[in-house]
């Protein structure tokens, strides 16, 4: 077979070849995008992520859809300017997730025994599917940043909130009140996180009383539009193939 | 030539079976905490913790246990060490094996950060309720912003029974009790899988048609929109609004089950109630102060002044934890770890009852092998020569007086 011939002989082969291209590319793009989203976001949203009494209604609301919004964009770009295909934020949330619950269930359980109703991830799966699905209606970045990258942020706290309500219950301990995310916490002991360096309910956001979840995740959400931009582009600029010949293919 | 490959090859093989199965076999479990890696000065320094008590030294699962005592911060605190005005009470645990019942600071539930003054003595309790089986070194610990996790003595207790026996049970202020061990449990696995079906659903939708290959020659060739059909328009509408129904039914599902939710609590708690120590009676003055190298041994040369109506001795040198004692005037009865108990390690030149008003110079040795173990000696390294401990003085009716000392320490390497 010379290196012109085709390697497939029929179209019925070169479909079977394409889709297993696809499954290919498929498994390694997810966990790639598992591997470093993983990592960005622990880096980033950290203790945010692990713990519940680091889950606030000002600064966690905040900062997870801020820091999170990132690999989305990115991925999006590739996917949607390459192949219109509109499941880049889903794609990554899922990567994310997956990698989050095996480094909660056997790290943070397993290891070393925190329970998990203490230490399980946040859930952004409701604004990458909002995300997807207005970069495909639109089909318009600046449209997705603005909609999109806002609804991000604005779903995260009420996408969490039924499974993180029920640990906001409050309960007297010794004389004090706290809330039973807090008295996880302090019961389950952390050597080397101490409370103090606890971000919670921090801030001078104090004008809207007990209301400060929305104004948190409004916040959050304009942030979030100017990360989209950031970040879609650094997908683009990924994707680009300038750097292979037309005499190579 | 390619018999002395073959038999090196075989013994590597042989050497590497030995090592694996030597790894197999030799498990030891670390469950220490680095309190020897700490910075000597770090340990003589900041806090010292005296009069140290573990309740039990075997404790059945769901049972109780407290570490108590009393911590003196250092009014010498280094200059390199934020001072502990954000402080948390902690303690060195291997992660949650113990859950932390209770603490408190001068009889005052300490659950968040406190202020603590240089120059006074606090006292402490932790409650600790046995959660995990196994055998545990147990510290008491005080992290101190920008200053880091200051360890305090360790004891091994055993935790005896099951983990799966283990119970957590808090009654909220509404009413209801729960086991918080698994409370929450089912409805964050529920949510998290329904979402995540969502999901997988919405990418297996796209992926169960063609999708990189031919969809990028379609894109290249300029028809990336036939891509896109009514279909998927309507499906990706559904989904969108799929989301925001589910999202929005369930918190208010939520908020139904849930009406009284309060926020996270979080600030400092200051006025910590520190212990009104006796007026000091004794004045010690460190004239000089040598460590030993080779002996193991620091020796200081202290002028002790008796302003008070009774004749003392001094009984014990206690720095890092690590607590010296003349026999002769003190003997610990508390069950102190004994590798932070040097029981007759401390001399002096001369330790006869100074009377009042009388002042001597003696030659005070503290000499153990808790030096080099617990690595105080490498105080000479730091870049703040100093030592620092506490002195214990008696009197005759058993009154104990605590005298701080702090002085450069020269090293004497012969």
């Amino acid at each position: 077979m010379s290196a012109s011939q085709s390697a497939v002989r029929s179209r019925a082969e070169a479909v079977k070849v394409s889709r297993t291209f696809d499954w290919l590319i498929l498994f390694t793009l997810f966990f790639v995008v598992l591997g470093g989203y993983h990592i960005h976001y622990m880096l980033t949203g950290g203790d945010w992520d692990f713990w519940t009494d680091w889950k606030d209604r000002r600064l966690w609301v905040t900062v997870a859809p801020i820091v999170s919004i990132t690999f989305p964009a990115a991925v999006q770009a590739c996917l949607w300017w390459r192949y219109r295909l509109p499941f880049g934020a889903v794609v990554c949330v899922l990567g994310l997730l997956l990698g989050e619950w095996v480094n909660r269930y056997l790290n943070f359980w397993g290891w070393t025994y925190f329970p998990v109703n203490f230490c399980f991830p946040s859930n952004l799966m409701p604004g990458a599917i909002v995300l997807d699905v207005i970069l495909m209606l639109g089909g318009s970045v600046t449209l997705t940043a603005v909609v999109g990258g806002l609804a991000y942020g604005l779903l995260f706290y009420p996408g969490n909130w039924p499974v993180i309500a029920p640990l906001h219950v409050p309960v007297e301990y010794n004389g004090m009140m706290m809330t039973l995310a807090d008295l996880q916490g302090y019961h389950y002991v952390r050597t080397g996180t101490p409370e103090y360096i606890r971000m919670v309910e921090k801030g001078t956001l104090r004008t809207f009383g007990k209301d400060v979840a929305p104004v948190s995740a409004f916040f959050s959400g304009f942030v979030s539009i100017i990360i989209y931009f950031l970040w879609h582009f650094f997908g683009k600029w990924f994707a680009q193939t300038t750097f292979i010949s037309s005499d190579d293919l | 030539m390619k018999l002395i490959k073959d038999k090196v090859a075989k013994l590597s093989f042989v050497a590497l079976l030995i090592t694996v199965t030597a790894a197999m076999f030799y498990v030891p479990t670390a469950s220490a905490h680095g309190e020897k890696s700490q910075a000597a000065f770090m340990r003589m320094r900041t806090i010292h913790w005296f009069d140290m008590n573990w309740s039990k030294e075997e404790v059945a699962v769901n049972d109780t246990m407290t570490i108590s005592g009393k911590f003196f911060v250092f009014q010498g605190w280094p200059e390199t060490v934020d001072k502990p005005e954000i402080s948390f009470l902690n303690v060195g645990i291997p992660g949650p094996v113990f859950i932390r019942a209770g603490s408190w600071v001068g009889g005052q539930l300490v659950p968040r950060s406190v202020s603590l003054e240089l120059g006074e003595t606090y006292e402490f309790k932790v409650l600790l309720k046995a959660r995990r089986p196994g055998d545990w070194h147990v510290h008491s610990m005080m992290n101190v912003q920008g200053g880091g996790p200051i360890i305090g003595p360790g004891k091994w207790v055993t935790i005896t029974g099951s983990m799966k026996d283990f119970v957590n049970p808090v009654t909220t202020l509404t009413g209801e009790t729960i086991n918080l061990e698994t409370y929450n449990l089912e409805n964050t696995y529920f949510w998290h899988a329904l979402w995540y079906a969502l999901g997988l659903a919405w990418l297996f939708y796209w992926a169960r048609k063609p999708m990189f290959v031919p969809r990028s020659i379609a894109v290249e060739a300029g028809k990336a929109d036939s891509l896109i059909t009514s279909t998927d328009k309507k499906v990706a509408l559904a989904f969108a609004v799929g989301t925001l129904v589910i999202v929005a039914t369930s918190m208010g599902a939520t908020n139904e089950k849930y009406p009284i939710t309060t926020p996270l609590q979080a600030g400092l708690l200051r006025g910590m109630k520190p212990i009104e120590m006796p007026a000091r009676t004794i004045s010690v003055k460190v004239d000089d102060a040598t460590y030993r190298v080779p002996g193991r041994a620091m020796q200081m040369t202290l002028t002790i002044t008796n302003n008070g109506d009774s004749a003392v001795r001094l009984g014990e040198f206690n720095t890092a934890g690590v607590r010296f004692l003349d026999p002769a005037v003190s003997v610990d009865e508390s069950g102190y770890p004994d590798d932070l108990l040097a029981e007759e390690g401390l001399t002096v030149s001369d330790n006869s009852p100074l009377a009042p008003g009388q002042s001597r110079t003696v030659q005070v040795t503290a000499s153990d092998a808790a030096w080099e173990v617990y690595r105080l000696a490498d105080l000479i390294y730091d870049p703040d020569s100093r030592f620092a401990g506490l002195l214990f003085f008696y009197d005759e009716a058993g009154n104990r007086q605590m005298i701080t000392v702090d002085a450069p320490l020269i090293p004497s390497f012969i």
